[in-house]
């Protein structure tokens, strides 16, 4: 479970989260959306501990998140996945290196570290990542350099990689936005897919509203770091929307 | 299938452990044979530090003196230059497949190009320093001779990877060979060619500095001379204009090369005033030098003359003491092995500090620079002989020479590398869990790996050209028996150790652009 109080974060003079309150329950699915610049990425970022908040807590399964406390934090990030825009895997390296990567957490002391810093990873670690990476279908390029595989693969095995660490929560800040509409919808699927086979939560932030209506049931809309909607996608309707965006994309916006 | 794959990539790590052992048991050898010894290293750098001290202020001396010999040392690599050109560029058309008449000439044209770079100019310059006399005109032979090989290598690899339509359709005209060149192949080359060449004169100047100290004119004559006179502040200040000299060229480079690249130079309206005076500089001063080296025509016939009477002296080639030879090639692959591996310890410290993207402190960046362009601009032939004078002859202050003098270009190269990393990983895998040694290794260490193995293989590999003529100054290698055989008129054993020497640059040459190209 994911709690969030009263959270405040300012840069400058600027305030980019002016007091969010959010709960997150158990293998609840969820999207984030809201205008660009409106404190979406800023949010997620303090679950995992990347953004300091000026105010207010975060509490992980009901255990606050302490940024100043370096072990607990790095504790804590072992059950929190997070998947980007841009991927971020190591490109000269292999897909399976990438994925193993992910169970560095695991891997932090005595002979599993110092197999690991050799490039030698213990069979257990190799066996699941093959398990994952066939799970994502991305079994037979294991080998391959990141650097050789389309966008859809790459965020295939960072999604991989998140899986490595057994999360209870995984993050997805973008995860299509690089993408094009095939490999979109495909990476949705898998986020559902995970959702359903692992019962963890998933904190979805994302841009296009049909694509919200059409994979999530709950939604949280922020604007200028103020919540303003929380609530179920079918109940969104074209005000809700337009007052979201503040009108800026409403001709976009096209329903079924 | 899964499985199959599974069971190939334990075995490449273990074999990838065992490359590791080796390397590491092949530099522990080298240490051992280079005589590096820690204790000695101590007490030469008290030793050093009193040579520096004794070295400040430095003095300049005769400024006008200082003024010619500086002239003469930028008119031996500039004109050298200018004169291998000459050679190289019907040479390079030779070499290439597909500008050469035919196969036998291009095979021909190929070996006699890669003799020709792979002897040291300091060898080319012993040679003739004995037919020509002490002075410029030995070291211009030798530069010229330089060039010659590496630039028609140059321009024959530029030419065979041309795009071949324009050539076809100008060959489809019916013209002679001479004009497919000069239509269809020269302009796809000319902008890279003008790139290298300017590089070349640049890199023939600093070449051109250590000549000197065997003999072949320029300021290094000078160092060398305040040297053995124990005037260690006029030493240091031959050091400090060396530094001047090759950092002005440098820059001037620079510009001009950028220029070119970005298409802004030679271009009506486009060109920068920076680069138009770079350009004026550069063709000014190197115009003026000409003037500083004496063409006397007579000293260039007679040594023609003594040279064609010399040439035959040299053959056959002979092989005494194929043991003593065994032991300085050793000494010599341990040398260069000792001296890169001191320049990557010395540079990965300047490397972190000079990039940009991990120091936001602008001095610090600044001076770590040019500390790297210092290093980079005093030979290390003369690094060698200052630490001859700190810790004594033999293979030690040879490693240290090459040490420090490439220290200074690989850390630039890991700056470049570390500025290149790619940091959104890194926070990715932070976000796993993953501690601050794990993020290095598996982040950073991967991202960076590929450019410090190429270019500290790259370095190995000059390494052993410079280690192979490190005994001319006394510090170890095959270099001492051919200078000591050149003393006593034994030219024989030269040849044959020439040939030796030959025959090591070309193999590791060859090895270690294997190797590159199959780790970039
Ligand atoms: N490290 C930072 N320093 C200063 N300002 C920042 C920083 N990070 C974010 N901001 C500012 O905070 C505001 C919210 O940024 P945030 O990245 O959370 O928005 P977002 O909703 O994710 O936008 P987008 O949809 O464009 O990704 C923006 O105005 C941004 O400029
Ligand atoms: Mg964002």
């Amino acid at each position: 479970m994911i709690k969030i109080n009263q959270l405040k974060k300012s840069y400058g003079s600027r305030e980019v989260l002016c007091g969010i309150d959010l709960t997150v329950q158990n293998k609840e699915a969820i999207a984030l959306i809201g205008p660009s610049g409106s404190g979406k990425t800023t949010l997620i970022r303090t679950i995992n501990g990347f953004v300091v908040p000026d105010e207010g807590q975060v509490f992980i399964d009901n255990v606050l998140l302490d940024t100043n406390n370096a072990e607990s934090l790095r504790q804590t990030r072992k059950k929190i996945g997070m998947i980007y825009q841009l991927f971020n895997l190591v490109e000269r390296t292999s897909v399976l290196h990438n994925v193993l990567s992910g169970a560095l957490g695991f891997m932090d002391t005595g002979i599993s570290l110092v197999l690991s810093s050799i490039g030698m990873f213990q069979k257990e670690y190799n066996e699941k990542a093959f398990e994952i990476l066939t799970y994502v279908g991305m079994e037979d390029r294991a080998y391959d350099r990141v650097d050789r595989l389309s966008g859809g693969q790459k965020q295939r095995v960072a999604i991989a990689r998140a899986l490595m660490q057994n999360p209870e929560i995984l993050l997805a800040d973008e995860p299509i936005a690089n993408l094009d509409p095939k490999a979109s919808q495909m990476i949705l699927d898998l986020l559902n897919r995970i959702h359903r086979d692992k019962g963890i939560i998933v904190l979805t932030v994302l841009h296009d509203v049909i694509k919200v209506k059409d994979n999530f049931n709950r939604v949280v809309a922020i604007q200028n770091g103020s919540i303003v909607y929380d609530g179920l996608t079918k109940h969104l309707n074209e005000n809700e929307l337009s007052y979201i965006y503040e009108f800026e994309q409403s001709e976009e916006l096209v329903f079924i | 299938m899964i499985k199959r794959k599974l069971s190939v990539s334990p075995f490449s790590k273990i074999y990838k452990v065992l490359l590791f052992l080796f390397v590491v048991l092949i530099i522990w050898l080298s240490f051992h044979a280079s005589n590096i010894d820690f204790i000695e290293l101590i007490k030469g750098l008290s030793n050093l530090s009193k040579l520096l001290k004794q070295m400040f202020p430095p003095k300049f001396g005769n400024i006008f003196k200082i003024g010619v010999l500086t002239l003469e040392t930028i008119g031996i690599g500039f004109w050298g230059t200018i004169l291998g050109s000459f050679f190289a560029i019907p040479l390079g058309f030779l070499c290439a497949k597909n500008t050469s008449p035919n196969r036998y000439i291009s095979y021909l044209a190929v070996m006699i190009v890669n003799v020709l770079r792979s002897v040291p100019e300091i060898i080319y310059a012993l040679i003739f320093v004995v037919s020509f006399g002490m002075g410029p005109l030995a070291g211009l032979i030798s530069i010229t001779l330089t060039t010659i090989g590496m630039l028609s290598k140059f321009i024959a690899e530029m030419t065979e990877g041309i795009d071949p339509k324009p050539v076809e359709a100008v060959k489809a005209t019916g013209s002679k060979q001479i004009a497919i060149i000069t239509n269809s192949v020269v302009p796809q080359i000319l902008p890279l060619f003008i790139g290298y060449y300017l590089y070349l004169i640049d890199s023939n100047i600093r070449t051109a500095m250590s000549l000197g100290i065997i003999g072949a004119g320029g300021l290094g004559v000078e160092l060398v001379f305040h040297m053995s006179l124990f005037h260690y502040q006029k030493f240091f200040g031959i050091l400090v204009i060396m530094y001047i000299i090759i950092t002005f060229i440098d820059r001037i480079s620079q510009i001009l090369r950028k220029g070119m690249l970005d298409g802004t130079l030679f271009r009506q309206k486009k060109t920068k005033t920076k680069e138009i005076i770079a350009a004026s500089s550069f063709v000014t001063v190197g115009i003026v030098s000409i003037f500083f080296i004496p063409t006397n025509l007579s000293l260039f016939a007679k040594g023609g003359m003594n040279i064609v009477k010399l040439i035959p002296m040299y053959f056959p080639p002979i092989w005494v003491n194929w043991s003593n030879i065994f032991i300085r090639i050793l000494e010599t692959l341990a040398i260069a092995v000792s001296g890169t591996v001191f320049a990557i310890i010395i540079a990965i410290p300047l490397g972190i500090l000079a990039a940009r993207n991990l120091f936001h402190i602008q001095w610090i960046r600044f001076i770590v620079i040019e500390i790297c362009n210092f290093f980079r601009s005093i030979p290390d032939l003369v690094f060698a002989l200052i630490f001859v004078s700190a810790v004594g002859l033999g293979p030690f202050s040879g490693v240290i020479g090459l040490g420090l003098h490439t220290a200074g270009f690989l850390g630039k190269i890991y700056a470049e590398a570390i500025e290149n990393i790619d940091l959104k990983p890194l926070e990715a895998v932070q976000a796993t869990g993953a501690h601050f040694f794990q993020r290095i290794r598996h982040c950073i260490i991967p991202q960076i790996m590929p450019s410090f193995i190429s270019n500290s293989l790259y370095i190995f590999d000059r390494n052993i050209r410079a280690s192979t003529i490190l005994g001319v100054i006394g510090a170890g290698g095959i270099g001492f028996e051919l200078v000591a055989n050149m003393r006593s008129f034994e030219y024989n054993r030269v040849m044959g150790l020439i040939i030796i020497i030959l025959l090591l640059i070309i193999i590791i040459d060859r090895l270690s652009s294997y190797i590159r190209s199959k780790v970039v």
